[in-house]
């Protein structure tokens, strides 16, 4: 039924339709999500916003998958490109009369080993803590190259064996085709004549690079040829190539740590390229060092970089920016508003800070208690805000102009026993003898702007 | 790293202190051989008294006993089964204490862990709970008895496996490299088999060795399955972890990659009090098994009160302690990047 | 929240504590088996008439038939060398074996909580030389340090105790320290001391109440490594011609019958598994109650 409502040109990455998760635990059941409704378009910003506790992050990580073994999918579906991955966990929670956190955590490896395809290569996440997202003892570049070992281990395989086919005269005459057209169609053609389109982004990289002067970057380009190879990780190498697949190295014994070593080495060159595109200086060391040698900025890059480098539909940005210093928030908020210049994903960013979302947003959500209450275009969300809580949380904005600071009275309801009604009622300036018995349903009021709250039913706005 | 000079130099401060409390006759009973009588006997005293200087202050006869104990000279044992310098008594005995204790640690180390990570990852199944029950059984057993119950099994039902020595004595009646007890080169009866050749004697040793190290590494392994079940369990709540399931890392390489990894630093710190652990297991075990190594030869010290045995062996135990911290701290810092000396 | 809401809610924590306990039911099963060890300690100590043993603090061997007898009605655990009837000498062990694991373990964990905590508190070149002790301490095996200790004063049972509580103390200063290093850091603590109070009344008063849970857990998990270690002295010889009601010393009683008589080992072997077994549940139940995640852990 909302779906029809929530209708639009733009086809959607995602869609999340009456999505309910409960969290069982020995104080009670938290209803963390209770019928969530929201789409997530091509290309697009959408900025998820509300209190903590409110569900914003066990959404992003629902939508991931990432769900705790004692997190029950209740009911509704998350669909990703049209495939609903959570099913099997709701499927299990209907069957059973007792919720088990060991079954669901069975039923959960299998979710697990399904989305791993489509995680980092699909839809990825950046997590809210840079401190604890990086694994402490791997280098940061084998964490990166770990993302195209598993998504596109063939892009690895064709970038290090066009480095052995090619020769001497081929980087030469691509460096001139550089200078007299640009990466052009011309470029491309010479490459695929040669069977040596693994060099195209290494080539770009370098040439795209600002910090170099124009004779070194044609020294390293020519650089790029002639690289001996073991002929047997070679032949390894080229299936991999082919079927951009990884073959079960424990089956191969020896070469299979020869050529997965290759691959990994070929991650760290690409990691490093990826990193030097961001705009991070000394990318080439940086990725040989660890977690605790970087600054917290710095690690959200890496964080950031290791999201996107597979150029995902979907990346889902857990509050990226709130455990950062400020000056750095603007760097990192600089950052994603270039990439989403550059790289064309969707985005979904999730933030208690209005102020960011209203910066890089295109439409926002707003959630309260599990529940998305309002969703919109930015400046619908921002000038006329519908519901009583988005109402307020603009109020509670503080701007530079003068304006009087409102809090919001009154809690959050107690997820274990969440109110039969509207969830906001007790808050609810305008509560209503209707808002105590049912739950509003999202309504449009507006171009592409949806609202759950009974002012607006029977369509007065 | 250095920390572990202070360490050693304090181990010697107790031992002496211990060997002290009792007075100079302690002392004396540790250098001197009790056979000796008269005139040869006060001689032998006036020439430790050389050594010592007994009539120092007791701080400065630590540096000269400490002096002594670096030239090698630990004093004297005297026990139905050793007598001799305590030096001697260590070259003979703590070949056989390694080897037992390194079949176990291999034991320990290759099945304890994966069990530790299985457990973890199949949290609430049966055989987590299998596992569960079984090490708190075992980890709540005393080492003999563990010993013993092998014995009653493999040894007096199934009649499999023997009950205690190195070898059986008759295999070994007339060999050239076999005396009283003892083999050489290397004084390991596995091993100096092996070198000669003589693959009968090596395959008895090698039954010999197998209810020992067994009871010490199932001792030790149930204290490091339910160490490990517990910190895996913790890494695998944490960020990163997600994040490399994020990333679309196969939940195998996430197990035993990223979470194992992690998982395993705070086992190797808790790890000095598993070899202390295995290290007092080993005097009960060699007890149980009469298998010659340093274990049964500082009980026997004890009961027969012999000053040199009990306080020889206390120091090597702690020497040995101290090494292996420094080498897990070195291997600590070899996985962890963020700790470097 | 106001101070009436203090009340109701601490309440509320007690139940659900009491909840979390509860539900675990090998925790439950490890606290009966406690309470059976703990009647047995307590009427052998204070009320030995009530049982019929002429001599409750001793065994009493029947020289007249000496070789371990199989279980039968008049013996129901058999005997063991020199005929000693192993359910009345395992009654009386459970006594000994219990207040001395008690009498080891309490005094050691005061030992090392105060050293801990002033460890912790002082910091600085204080906290680095008890630490450095305790390093020392425990770079010798702690079996082997009792056997050390035991032979200066004398292999006796109190020597024993003395010899464990001086091999114990390290593992609470160490334990007590890193419980204290984190309770040191909450804001609370950080008030207090803005307000003005001394450093003595804020140890005892608000950082000592807080370290006091996660070491009652390691005491009760440690009753049961401390018994074990009793036994194993006991076994390999520590108490000389002991004559003494203590578990390990029975379980080496049977030693030469092990091919002919093996209950003579493992019943009363398996009276100190059941002990260790049931403080360790019972031990893992408590922790539990303390931690806060695996508390609303379902």
């Amino acid at each position: 039924m909302e779906s029809d409502q929530l209708k639009s040109n733009l086809a959607p990455i995602v869609k999340v339709e009456n999505f309910h998760l409960h969290y069982y635990t020995r104080r009670g059941v938290y209803k963390a999500l209770n019928g969530v409704n929201l789409e997530i378009r091509k290309g697009e910003v959408l900025g998820i916003a509300g209190e903590s506790g409110c569900g914003k992050s066990t959404l992003g990580r629902a939508i991931m998958g990432l769900i705790p073994r004692n997190a029950a999918v209740v009911d509704g579906r998350i669909l990703i490109n049209g495939r609903d991955y959570l099913k099997p966990l709701k499927d299990y929670y209907k069957n059973t009369k007792k919720f088990k956190p060991s079954k669901n955590a069975d039923v959960l490896k299998k979710v697990n080993n399904e989305m791993s395809k489509i995680r980092g290569q699909e839809i990825s996440m950046v997590f809210q803590e840079p401190m604890t997202t990086l694994n402490p003892l791997l280098q940061v570049g084998y964490q990166i190259a770990e993302v195209l070992l598993y998504h596109s281990p063939g892009l690895l395989a064709s970038r290090r064996l066009s480095r052995s086919r090619a020769k001497k005269e081929d980087t030469k005459a691509l460096v001139k085709i550089l200078n007299e057209n640009g990466p052009n169609e011309k470029f491309r053609e010479y490459l695929k004549e040669k069977n040596i389109m693994g060099l195209e982004d290494q080539i770009l990289a370098i040439w795209r690079r600002k910090d170099l002067h124009d004779l070194k970057k044609e020294q390293m380009i020519e650089k790029l040829c002639c690289e001996p190879i073991n002929s047997f990780a070679k032949n390894y190498l080229e299936t991999i190539e082919k079927e951009n697949k990884l073959p079960n190295f424990s089956k191969i014994p020896i070469f299979g740590r020869i050529v997965k070593r290759e691959l990994i080495k070929e991650g760290y060159k690409k990691a490093s390229e990826f990193l030097g595109l961001l705009g991070i200086p000394n990318s080439d060391k940086m990725v040989y060092m660890y977690p605790h040698e970087l600054s917290g900025g710095q690690r959200q890059r890496i964080v950031i970089a290791t999201a996107m480098i597979n150029s995902p539909q979907l990346v889902i940005l857990d509050e990226p920016t709130s455990a950062l210093d400020v000056t750095i928030q603007a760097q990192i908020l600089e950052l994603i508003k270039e990439l989403k210049e550059s790289i064309n994903s969707s985005y979904m960013f999730i933030s208690h800070d209005l102020s960011v979302l209203a910066e890089v947003s295109d439409r926002i959500a707003i959630m309260y208690a599990g529940q998305v209450v309002e969703v919109g275009n930015k400046d619908a969300i921002f000038d006329q805000p519908k519901h009583p809580y988005t109402q307020m949380l603009m109020e509670a904005i503080p701007t530079i102009e003068a304006h009087e600071l409102k809090g919001i009275k009154g809690e959050v309801p107690d997820m274990r026993n969440p109110p039969k009604g509207c969830m906001f009622r007790d808050r609810c300036p305008y509560a209503m003898p209707i808002c105590a018995e049912k739950r509003p349903d999202l309504i449009k009021v507006g171009e592409d702007h949806y609202v759950s709250c009974f002012l607006y039913e029977g369509g007065k706005s | 790293m250095l920390l572990f000079i202070p360490t050693l130099l304090g181990l010697t401060v107790i031992v002496f202190v211990l060997i002290h409390i009792g007075g100079t006759n302690k002392l004396l009973a540790m250098y001197l051989s009790p056979r000796l009588t008269g005139a040869a006997r006060q001689q032998i005293i006036a020439e430790l008294d050389q050594k010592f200087h007994f009539n120092d202050p007791i701080y400065i006869q630590y540096f000269y006993w400490l002096a002594q104990i670096f030239q090698g000279n630990w004093g004297i044992t005297n026990t139905p089964i050793f007598s001799g310098p305590v030096t001697q008594a260590i070259e003979l005995f703590f070949p056989n204490t390694l080897m037992l204790t390194i079949f176990a640690a291999i034991l320990i180390w290759l099945i304890s862990i994966p069990l530790g990570v299985h457990t973890a990852v199949n949290r609430d199944k049966p055989s987590d709970n299998v596992i569960r029950v079984g090490s708190l059984t075992f980890y709540a057993m005393p080492w003999y008895l563990i010993g013993i119950i092998l014995i009653i099994i493999f040894a007096v039902w199934l009649k499999i496996l023997p009950i205690n020595g190195t070898v059986n004595p008759s295999l070994v009646a007339d060999l050239s490299w076999y005396h009283n007890g003892i083999s050489y080169p290397t004084h390991i009866l596995l091993i100096d088999a092996l070198i000669h050749g003589n693959l009968v004697v090596a395959g008895n040793a090698f039954l010999h060795l197998i209810m020992p190290s067994v009871t010490l590494a199932l001792g030790v392994m149930a204290a490091l399955v339910r160490l490990m079940r517990g910190t895996m369990l913790e890494t695998l709540d944490q960020d990163f972890v997600n994040f490399a399931r994020a990333k679309g890392v196969p939940e195998k390489v996430v197990i035993n990659l990223h979470a194992k990894n992690n998982a395993l630093l705070p086992v190797i710190t808790n790890f000095g009090y598993l070899v202390a652990g295995l290290l007092g297991g080993v005097v009960v075990i060699e007890d149980v098994f009469s298998y010659p190594g340093i274990g049964m030869w500082l009980t026997d010290a004890m009961i027969n009160n012999d000053m040199g045995g009990i306080m020889g062996g206390t120091l090597l135990f702690g020497i040995i302690l101290v090494v292996t911290s420094l080498a897990l701290d070195l291997i600590y810092a070899k996985i962890d990047p963020r700790i470097r000396y | 929240m106001s101070k009436s809401n203090a009340k109701p809610d601490r309440f509320r924590e007690l139940k659900l504590s009491l909840q979390v306990f509860f539900s675990n039911k090998s925790a439950v099963a490890g606290l009966i088996i406690f309470l059976f060890y703990f009647f047995d300690a307590l009427i052998l100590q204070f009320f030995p008439q009530i049982l019929p043993f002429k001599h409750p603090y001793q065994l009493t061997p029947n020289y007249a038939n000496p070789i371990p007898q199989p279980p039968s009605f008049k013996h129901p655990f058999g005997t063991t060398y020199p005929g000693v009837d192993l359910l009345n000498a395992i009654i009386k062990s459970i006594r000994l074996d219990f207040w001395l694991s008690l009498e080891i373990v309490i005094p050691g964990a005061i030992i090392g909580l105060v050293v801990g905590i002033i460890a912790t508190y002082f910091g600085g070149w204080i906290d680095e030389v008890l630490m450095r002790v305790t390093d020392i301490v425990f770079s010798i095996p702690y079996l082997v340090l009792a056997i050390a200790i035991g032979y200066v004063l004398g292999r006796t049972l109190q020597s024993m105790m003395i010899a464990l509580i001086l091999v114990w103390w390290p593992l609470y200063a160490r334990y007590a320290r890193s419980v204290t290093l984190e309770t040191k850091e909450l804001t609370f603590i950080e008030a207090a001391r803005a307000a003005g109070t001394s450093n003595l009344k804020i140890m005892f008063k608000h950082i000592l109440p807080n370290s006091l849970p996660p070491v009652f857990v390691q005491i009760s998990l440690d009753l049961g490594t401390i018994m074990l270690t009793i036994s194993a002295l006991a076994f390999i010889g520590f108490l000389p011609a002991a004559n003494l009601p203590e578990l390990g010393y029975l379980t080496s009683l049977g030693y030469n019958y092990i091919q002919t008589a093996p209950w003579a080992m493992i019943i009363p072997g398996l009276f100190i598994v059941l002990f260790a077994l049931a403080v360790n549940l019972m031990g893992d139940g408590f922790r539990d109650v303390i931690d806060p995640r695996r508390r609303s852990e379902l």
